[in-house]
């Protein structure tokens, strides 16, 4: 059995009376892709806020390699290794690309202000190394000759991918990627597919996704949870998932399987 | 479409007239023509009034501006000169109403002093062209006349073909410049801006020792200023904290100073350089004592609590509580003067000592702003929840962020109640921190050159302007909201650094085996 790296038990969220994430339960392999799809509003977003440190849960635990996190302050859990994208795009939008790098390079870095004032070894030491993995990530994401460029003025795809560069930054252990292909043409989404393959399989990176465009997540996940309501109503391997009742129900209203098996037949008879 | 053009150039007839109405009633056209006939050659003395011929010479440059402003961006010459003419007949008549009233003044010699105070009827009558009644036809001539003019002259400047010559002129500039640094050798195009920072510094170093000990006042107040602003800075430009108390840290600074080197109330003398120490770990301390509270607050709520920090520490100097130990309304005089190196101050040694202090806190500020910790502040700037999530400690930083800029306060303070030897609470209103408050925003956020340009422009320029006498403030407030409408972004805007280049290079023996190693942990 592979390693267990994030663990949710149980996990409550309410906003005053409504339920946001009902008792979910997730258990996500070491190096995996997972993805957790829904309708809007499912409570997806909310459960990434959980890990994140945004919020504390009410009920239930979250476990990093077992140790539980939640309720811990955000900047320590991203010093722990987990970085997140988010739903619409969250650059440091007046300074440049590099910049925002360099910020994502926050907890890998150890001097202080003082080290700033005296220039002590340590800052320059680090300023370097610093100043070469930035420009080593914006070659990664394929943002090279970007760097000096003000985040906000680039391109909505290349903000997607510094966005990405800034979460690595932090030599993450665990990404979770908010909705990344939003906004995405048919080229771009087919890039930021493989790239994201890419993380995994170079990286080792373990990847939480949030997606809508099913071929994305049919296409990469090894497994998927899926939410409705805040209610985990199902999770399995893509196979397992497309031949849910309940999920087709969730997203086309009840009697929604019916009707997409009638749509399945059909078309497999025009086929023939 | 005719309605159109009469409608909108008679509304900005209308709004000149009703300008120069109140420029009027506050005698402000008195004041513009002594302006113009000194700048002519002839002088005017204090009291005395200017002759008819400057007042004209005001008028038709107003004129002009009616009819010039009025003009859009219409193709047809006809259309243009009518929209300067349309303007300038509603100016006149506005003027012709307002010149009857004043008529009817002078002729009835009913003084309204008692209420317009600048209004006499000597300065009505110079108004009026020295003519009395046939003074108010003339006033519509003379605007319907100049009206048409502004639009003729807009015609002629922003036709085509003084545009090109315009950009031939920067062109030919260009390339002039362009060939002078080709010619140049290497070394001066590569240190020509160290050259010039040269050429500054060795007039720092000559100026304060020549100009006199007024222009050294004003510009300390200008070098404490800008120090006061990199303090600000650091909490608003940087970190993102609408800070408006930063009088108190000021003060913080100028008390430590002040109560340790006076003979009353305490009768300490440690001196001033350890007290100025002192006076700075002081600031650092209130920034922290105000930090701690108000941590978990952002934006107009931070603004007001620290307004009333700024407050409350003013009232507590100026209460009888603390009379005793910190001298009360009165304030503390004879603060002792620095020696350095066993020589007394004098308004000399104070420029240098600011120009030393002013360097050194610009330098500490480019050393923190290039730094980890001021990418992070910029970033809590940006997005503090984003800062959170990228690993930055948003609390800590902050507090950082004003224990830093306070020290910056906490120095300015020191030396300000040294050098005018005296503090008391009304050095120490809101005004000072409305003041710093303007100086950073009409710079420029973030920019140190900007900041001491705001502090020229803010701190220098009124006591520049005081040529202008009572008008002062209304000419700079006039200044400043024609600098926002220049400039929004500030004098001189900050910029951001080009770094890629920097990690591109190849620094590779430099890296640290260590740090390299913790990419793949």
């Amino acid at each position: 059995m592979t390693e267990i790296i994030i663990e949710a038990v149980k996990v409550s969220k309410f906003f005053g009376g409504l339920i946001a994430v009902n008792e979910v339960d997730l258990q996500i392999s070491k190096g995996s892709i997972y993805s957790i799809i829904g309708p809007n509003g499912a409570g997806k977003t909310t459960l990434f806020n959980c890990i994140s440190g945004f919020y504390t849960p009410e009920k239930g635990d979250i476990l990093y390699y077992g140790t539980p996190i939640q309720g811990m302050p955000t900047d320590f859990i991203a010093s722990q290794g987990i970085s997140r994208t988010y739903q619409n795009v969250r650059l440091f939008g007046n300074l440049t690309a590099m910049e925002n790098i360099l910020i994502g390079l926050h907890t890998k870095l150890r001097s202080n202000w003082m080290d700033a004032l005296i220039h002590s070894p340590r800052f320059v030491r680090e300023d370097n190394w610093s100043m070469q993995e930035a420009v080593r990530l914006l070659d990664f994401v394929g943002l090279k000759g970007y760097g000096d460029f003000l985040a906000s003025n680039l391109p909505y795809g290349l903000q997607r991918r510094l966005e990405i560069a800034r979460a690595l930054a932090n030599n993450p252990r665990l990404l979770l990627l908010d909705e990344p292909t939003a906004g995405m043409n048919i080229q771009e989404t087919t890039d930021l597919t493989q790239f994201i393959k890419r993380l995994r399989d170079e990286l080792e990176i373990t990847i939480i996704l949030i997606e809508h465009d099913m071929k994305v997540v049919m296409g990469i996940s090894d497994r998927i949870s899926v939410l409705d309501y805040g209610i985990k109503i199902a999770e399995g391997n893509p196979k397992e998932i497309q031949a849910n009742t309940r999920v087709i129900e969730a997203y086309l209203g009840p009697g929604g399987a019916a009707l997409a098996e009638k749509y399945r037949s059909q078309r497999r008879k025009s086929h023939a | 479409m005719n309605k159109d053009i009469i409608r909108t150039s008679s509304r900005k007839g209308l709004l000149f007239g009703i300008v120069l109405i109140f420029l009027v009633l506050i005698n402000f056209h008195i004041m513009a023509s002594t302006m113009i006939s000194k700048l002519l050659g002839t002088n005017v003395l204090r009291g005395a009034f200017p002759e008819v011929r400057f007042m004209i010479i005001f008028l038709v440059i107003y004129g002009l501006w009616a009819g010039w402003s009025a003009v859009s961006r219409e193709n047809k010459t006809t259309t243009k000169l009518l929209e300067g003419l349309i303007s300038g007949i509603t100016t006149g008549i506005v003027i012709v109403l307002f010149g009857l009233i004043l008529f009817f003044l002078l002729e009835t010699q009913t003084d309204v002093r008692r209420y317009l105070t600048a209004l006499s009827f000597v300065s009505i009558n110079i108004f009026l062209l020295g003519l009395r009644g046939a003074g108010v036809p003339v006033l519509f001539g003379l605007f319907t006349l100049t009206g048409l003019l502004g639009g003729a002259l807009a015609i002629g400047l922003r036709s085509k073909t003084v545009s090109n010559f315009k950009h031939s002129i920067k062109a030919f500039v260009s390339n002039v410049r362009q060939s002078i640094t080709s010619a140049l050798p290497e070394f001066v195009t590569k240190y020509g801006k160290y050259m010039i920072y040269l050429v500054l510094l060795a007039l720092l170093l000559l100026l304060p020792s020549r100009w006199g000990s007024y222009n050294n006042f004003v510009f300390g107040m200008v070098g404490l200023y800008v120090i006061l602003g990199i303090g600000l800075n650091i909490m608003l430009g940087l970190s993102g904290q609408f800070m408006i108390g930063i009088a108190a840290l000021f003060a913080m600074g100028a008390y430590s100073v002040a109560l340790l080197n006076s003979p009353f109330p305490h009768g300490l003398m440690w001196g001033f350089w350890p007290s100025l120490v002192v006076g700075v770990v002081m600031a650092v301390i209130g920034g922290l004592l105000l930090g701690l509270p108000i941590m978990r607050l952002r934006g107009d709520y931070l603004g007001i609590v620290t307004l009333g920090f700024g407050e409350i520490i003013r009232i507590l100097l100026n209460s009888d509580l603390l009379t005793d130990l910190t001298g009360g309304p009165r304030g503390i005089q004879n603060i002792q003067q620095p020696t350095f190196l066993g020589r007394p101050f004098n308004d000399v040694s104070y420029a240098y000592l600011i120009i030393v202090a002013m360097a050194v806190s610009i330098f500490l500020y480019y050393r923190l702003e290039k730094s980890r910790t001021g990418r992070a502040w910029l970033s809590i700037k940006e997005d503090t929840l984003v800062a959170r999530a990228t690993g930055v400690d948003v609390q800590k930083y902050k507090l950082l962020a004003l224990c830093i800029g306070a020290a910056f306060a906490g120095l300015a303070g020191g030396i300000f109640a040294a050098r005018n030897q005296f503090t008391g609470p009304n050095d120490h209103t809101l005004m000072v921190s409305i003041n710093v408050l303007s100086v950073v925003i009409v710079g420029g956020l973030n920019s140190i050159p900007g900041i001491i340009l705001g502090s020229f422009a803010l701190r220098g320029l009124p006591e520049l302007l005081r040529e202008l006498e009572t008008y002062r403030l209304l000419v700079f407030g006039a200044l400043l909201v024609f600098m926002m409408l220049v400039r929004p972004d500030g004098l001189w805007p900050s910029s951001r650094p080009n770094l890629e280049e920097k990690g591109s290079s190849d620094l590779k023996e430099d890296i640290d085996p260590d740090l390299e190693g913790r990419g793949n942990d």
